[in-house]
């Protein structure tokens, strides 16, 4: 019998990976613990990124504005309630001194309260992750949506 | 389907039950295709902004059909249905770019920036065999153009030789309000799309009705960027088909507040924001304004929420779908600081705002309630008041929802209960 299993992951992968865990497994709450206190989560749609133009679907310069969005999420706001999963591939990661820079590939599938599933949404994770005592964190989080198109709404964070 | 449009189709001749036909008949759908977005209206199509330099263009559209945008090497802003006069193809293919000349590219056939056919591969044939007629008329060949106007950098363009100029459409009530935003230069900070599964007209009544931004959205309420209680007014022009929306903190009694939302959980004094330096933008102007919303008949919706200010083109994509297409703008003497204020506040509003996402929550709620209903059966629209259609000093009100219904009604040639006597 196994008792012990090998986690060949590393720190950095594991952030990766708890971030879109906590999105799809409804514990929102945990988002925000990701990042640094000054983190920056941005959604910028492709558009506006190849014509250079700054404004952006979300800009969160805090981990506070991360938290007021879950509780907004939470009870504040009307959305309709779906599940989502999320899919990354094409992850990259390189370091250079402190600083780590990662980008992903990512789909994101709805699935309504009846069942049915669908492509939501499309795009690449831009991140920068800094180590600190509490393990690797998001410095920095740009969301570039190919699904510029937004389907109805963002409620979650992609 | 096939319900009547001649007679009886508005149960109320004041616009207060609307029937949710509307919302569901591919008959009206069809109609509006030809009734008002092919007809004595103007529609937006972009912002002067976007095309500054000759031979700009930009693709945009009126109703389902894509325009070209173009400005032209003289300087001129020109409007062309995108579709070649050859066979019909698609003729420019990127939503934007710079182009002197545009050439399709199914048979290269090539258009002047005017729109006016230049070239025809083998006109005179090959060998001395084929080739067009002899009184091929390449001057009679051209591309549907399209009329344009603008005001204020605002562009529209119309199908129809007979809409009155744009300074008149939009009339003395709509002008001051457009003036007060686009005085001075604006300059585009980006856009968003948002695709709503609902039909088009449904997002016109949602940002015609004061009545659900201080109960739809709590972020207006418990942060004071709109509250029925706040000095509110309703202007429409005299088509009733254009309204703003207007509302200043102004006039607020803590009291009032207090009894308007008691037992409604949407003005929480409990809630706050860990951060709250979106709130920490200093004002564009003096006026107080926190809110102001304007339509324009048919389809766009330009306003201010708080800092933010951006034009919202309805673009229908069938009948139960539309894309609410957001050009979001800056003015081109912001700061930086002023900038960045507009980029923060950005998550009030776009497809992913605090305050606009739940606006196409309600589009998707609605158009999913009325096509469960009969097609005559209709809504309540009665806030503020049923007969007369006139401007109201209150936002407890649903008169402009009415007054859309009236300029639709007039537009499509749908009969109205008095009529029927
Ligand atoms: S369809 Fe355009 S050239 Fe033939
Ligand atoms: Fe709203």
């Amino acid at each position: 019998m196994m008792n012990a299993v090998c986690d060949t992951s590393s720190p950095v992968q594991d952030l990766l990976e708890r971030y879109v865990d906590c999105l799809d497994e409804d514990r929102l709450e945990e988002w925000p613990e990701l990042f640094l206190e000054n983190g920056l989560y941005k959604i910028l749609s492709r558009e506006n990124e190849a014509m250079g133009l700054p404004a952006p679907l979300v800009y969160y310069y805090s981990r506070g504005m991360m938290e007021d969005r879950v509780t907004a999420l939470r009870d504040a706001l009307t959305y309709e309630f779906v599940y989502s999963r999320h899919l990354i591939t094409n992850t990259r990661i390189s370091a250079r001194d402190d600083i780590i820079e990662a980008s992903s590939n990512f789909v994101i599938f709805h699935t309504c309260e009846e069942g049915r599933s669908k492509t939501y949404a499309v795009g690449r994770y831009r991140d920068v992750i800094v180590e600190t005592d509490d393990g690797p964190k998001f410095k920095k989080r740009t969301v570039i949506l190919d699904t510029f198109a937004v389907q109805n709404l963002i409620a979650a964070p992609l | 389907m096939g319900i009547e449009m001649t007679s009886n189709f508005w149960p109320a001749e004041d616009s207060s039950r609307i029937p949710y036909a509307v919302f569901t008949d591919p008959e009206l759908y069809a109609r509006e295709s030809k009734r008002l977005f092919a007809g004595p209206h103007w529609n937006y199509l972009c912002l002067d902004a976007e095309i500054r330099d000759p031979g700009q263009y930009v693709v945009s559209y009126i109703g389902e059909r894509q325009v070209v945008v173009q400005r032209t090497e003289d300087g001129d802003v020109v409007a062309f249905l995108n579709s070649c006069a050859h066979r019909g193809a698609q003729l420019v293919r990127r939503m934007r770019g710079t182009a002197t000349s545009h050439t399709c590219a199914y048979h290269q056939w090539c258009f002047s920036d005017r729109g006016d056919l230049l070239g025809v591969p083998q006109q005179r044939g090959v060998k001395g065999q084929g080739g067009m007629p002899k009184d091929f008329d390449k001057s009679k060949h051209g591309l549907r153009r399209i009329r344009v106007e603008s005001y204020k950098g605002l562009v529209f363009g119309t199908f129809s030789d007979e809409t009155p100029p744009l300074y008149d459409y939009l009339g003395p009530k709509i002008r001051p309000e457009i003036d007060r935003i686009f005085d001075r230069p604006v300059k585009v900070l980006g856009y968003y799309r948002q695709v709503i599964p609902a039909n088009w007209k449904l997002y016109l009544e949602n940002v015609k009705d004061p009545y659900h931004a201080g109960l739809l959205h709590l972020f207006h309420v418990t942060f004071g960027i709109y509250r029925p209680t706040m000095s509110g007014r309703v202007t429409m022009d005299e088509s009733k088909g254009h309204s703003v929306l207007r509302t200043a903190d102004i006039d607020e009694e803590q009291a009032d507040v207090n009894s308007t939302y008691a037992g409604i959980d949407k003005y929480r004094t409990d809630y706050s924001l860990r951060d709250p330096s979106l709130f920490d933008v200093k004002p564009d102007y003096d006026d107080k304004v926190t809110n102001m919303i304007m339509t324009i008949f048919p389809n766009l919706m330009l306003g201010q929420v708080a800092n933010t200010f951006q034009t919202r083109h309805v673009r229908p994509k069938g009948l139960n779908e539309f894309e609410l297409y957001w050009t979001y703008l800056g003015f081109e003497d912001d700061d930086a600081e002023a900038t960045e204020g507009k980029l923060r506040q950005s998550n009030f509003v776009g497809p992913a705002g605090y305050i606009s996402l739940e606006d196409g929550e309600a589009g998707r709620l609605v158009q999913s309630g009325v096509n469960r209903r009969e097609p005559d059966n209709c809504s309540t629209v009665q806030m503020g008041g049923r007969g007369a259609i006139e401007d109201q000093d209150t936002l407890a009100t649903e008169v402009a929802v009415r007054g859309f219904w009236k300029c639709y009604s007039e537009a499509m040639g749908l009969a109205r209960a008095q009529e029927q006597a």
